[in-house]
């Protein structure tokens, strides 16, 4: 898995993790995130997604194996240095307290001591924010809330973006929007993007995507390479039908009792 | 923001200086006499300088639990820190323990606060962190314990000492003087330091564990250092001169209407909010009907509550 035309930003060789006492969820595993990849990381609930992107961020930390940061452990970054590199979106966030989309961007450049290379407002307007600055975050909707969070990491510099689920509970359009957003960025800045997915369709507009399945990788590659028949079969457990429109339209059916 | 920051500063200093020159005996500053020096500087100037230790600790260890235990309902005395305080306090009062002479109340509930702090924490404590959940359960727990146990007290003493122990739960700052300042100050500040100090920390806290991981925070690290800050400064506040409501719970509300969430600001215009409205409310308290004194706690909620409830109506605020 190291046929990359761009440098690896973040490797893991080998690496296993286990909750608590019982046996490992997560054993032995390598893979390797290239700059500017776009990959969507897909696999049924409980497949290990969120695990893996926690691993990858270093809220969790792996009991065997070594993962690389630009070349160099995990471990000999401190917490601050990481911060300007590693981006993590977390599946909820707490709105219990009233911040405002301006409080929240600006805590991008928390890791620095020097002032951002770009303004509150320009990050706003890069996520087509820029009239939102002074809401409350609890009064946007689940996509704006997502955009604050992008427009936070742009501040924040990170050129990699971890993301749990950022389309989880959005409708069809705002998925493809935020989709298209981070693309976006990605083509601009070349950052390197991970989502955790559960949705195939929308794994298929991927460029790059990577099956889990109880902690183990059913493949990574491109979607029309990956998600085949039997992987997701046996990523998802039910009975699929692959229906082609196009070179790259496919849509995926389901079927119940599998 | 700056601005609003520099009135809330200029308003706090400027009702200091009235609170103590004000009273049923008015103090011409100008113009002093042998009484009136008297009365400024061995009891108004500590009195208000007590109010507004006490006031600060509350308005700010009230925004720090608000953000800390992501619980807008949350307030310094939640952690059961003050019931442990008045229970020591009490115990000193009822049982006329005078070892320290006046000091002896206020060490004792100092020690009745820091050792219930104490407990709070290693109850909260599990897998190598505080958890936000488990300090609000043990606080409350700890809380309902003290207090009955506080209540039973009460109930087989004497009247004598029941009032005095009565009027010190409700909040007493007649008995101020300079002994108590030192230490009240010592700790205040600390606490209003670290937790400033660490107020982006607190920010991203707010908004969760991960996400204060992904800005480079370790969640636990800084909660046990906001834990620490608040408990100082909540034991200073109490054993200055007892429980004083509103201020802990709402001050840090009424400070965001005008200055937002982010904790840098607000932890220390919480902080002045709350001296300057304790300030106020003893001032009143003291003159309303003199000589008798009215507890100033009751004050505060009297004059805040509807202040705060007028200007809920426009607002949005706690709205998910």
């Amino acid at each position: 898995m190291s046929f990359l035309d761009s440098p690896a930003i973040l490797e893991t060789e080998g690496i296993s993790f286990s909750y608590g006492k019982e046996s490992a969820f997560i054993e032995n595993l390598s893979f390797t995130i290239g700059q500017g990849e776009f990959i969507g990381l897909l696999g049924a609930n409980g497949s290990g997604k969120s695990t893996l992107l926690k691993l990858g961020s270093g809220i969790l930390k792996p009991q065997s194996g070594e993962i690389m940061l630009w070349g160099k452990p995990f471990r000999s970054y401190k917490d601050r240095d990481r911060a300007k590199l590693i981006s993590f979106l977390p599946q909820a966030l707490d709105f219990s307290i009233p911040f405002t989309v301006r409080e929240l961007v600006g805590m991008g450049i928390y890791p620095y001591d020097i002032p951002p290379l770009i303004g509150i407002d320009d990050a706003l307007d890069m996520v087509g924010l820029g009239h939102l600055g002074d809401s409350h975050i609890s009064d946007l909707s689940g996509g704006e809330r997502r955009r604050a969070f992008i427009a936070m990491t742009l501040l924040q510099g990170a050129g990699l973006l971890l993301l749990d689920e950022p389309l989880a509970n959005l409708d069809i359009k705002y998925q493809i929007e935020l989709v298209r957003l981070l693309r976006r960025l990605r083509d601009e800045r070349n950052i390197s993007v991970v989502m955790a997915l559960h949705d195939i369709n929308v794994a298929l507009r991927f460029e790059k995507v990577m099956v889990i399945k109880g902690g183990r990788i059913l493949g990574i590659g491109s979607p029309a390479a990956v998600l085949t028949r039997p992987v997701i079969m046996e990523a998802f457990d039910v009975l699929v039908d692959i229906k082609n429109a196009g070179e790259r339209d496919a849509y995926i059916s389901f079927e119940e009792n599998y | 923001m700056k601005a609003r920051m520099t009135i809330i500063i200029v308003v706090a200093v400027m009702i200091f200086c009235f609170s103590v020159v004000a009273g049923p005996h008015v103090i011409n500053p100008f113009a002093l006499d042998e009484t009136s020096k008297e009365i400024l500087f061995y009891i108004r100037v500590p009195r208000s300088i007590v109010a507004v230790l006490m006031g600060m600790a509350l308005g700010a260890s009230g925004a720090v639990l608000q953000g800390m235990l992501r619980n807008p309902l949350a307030d310094p005395y939640i952690l059961g820190i003050s019931s442990g305080a008045a229970l020591a306090a009490a115990v000193g009062i009822l049982g006329g323990f005078s070892f320290l002479g006046t000091f002896t109340v206020p060490a004792l509930s100092f020690a009745g606060a820091i050792i219930t702090g104490s407990i709070v924490g290693i109850m909260a404590w599990k897998k190598g962190g505080l958890w936000p959940e488990r300090l609000l359960l043990a606080g409350v727990g700890l809380s309902f314990l003290f207090s009955a146990l506080l209540m039973l007290l009460m109930s087989l003493s004497s009247d004598d000492g029941l009032r005095k122990a009565m009027l010190w739960i409700f909040g007493d700052l007649s008995m101020s003087d300079w002994s108590k300042i030192p230490y009240g100050c010592f700790f205040v500040a600390t606490g209003i330091l670290v937790a400033t100090m660490r107020a982006k920390a607190l920010n991203a806290l707010i908004l969760g564990d991960e996400f204060a991981h992904s800005l480079g925070f370790a969640p636990h690290r800084e909660r046990v250092l906001l834990f620490v800050s608040v408990a100082l400064m909540t034991a200073a506040s109490v054993s200055l001169g007892g429980m004083i409501g509103f201020i802990g719970l709402l001050v840090p509300h009424i400070v965001r209407f005008f200055l937002g969430s982010d904790s840098r600001l607000l932890i220390p215009a919480a902080a002045l909010s709350g001296g300057a409205l304790l300030c106020i409310a003893d001032l009143i308290s003291r003159t309303v009907m003199p000589p008798m004194e009215l507890p100033a706690g009751v004050i505060t909620a009297i004059i805040g509550a509807p202040y705060f409830l007028y200007l809920l109506r426009g607002k949005n605020v706690l709205s998910r």
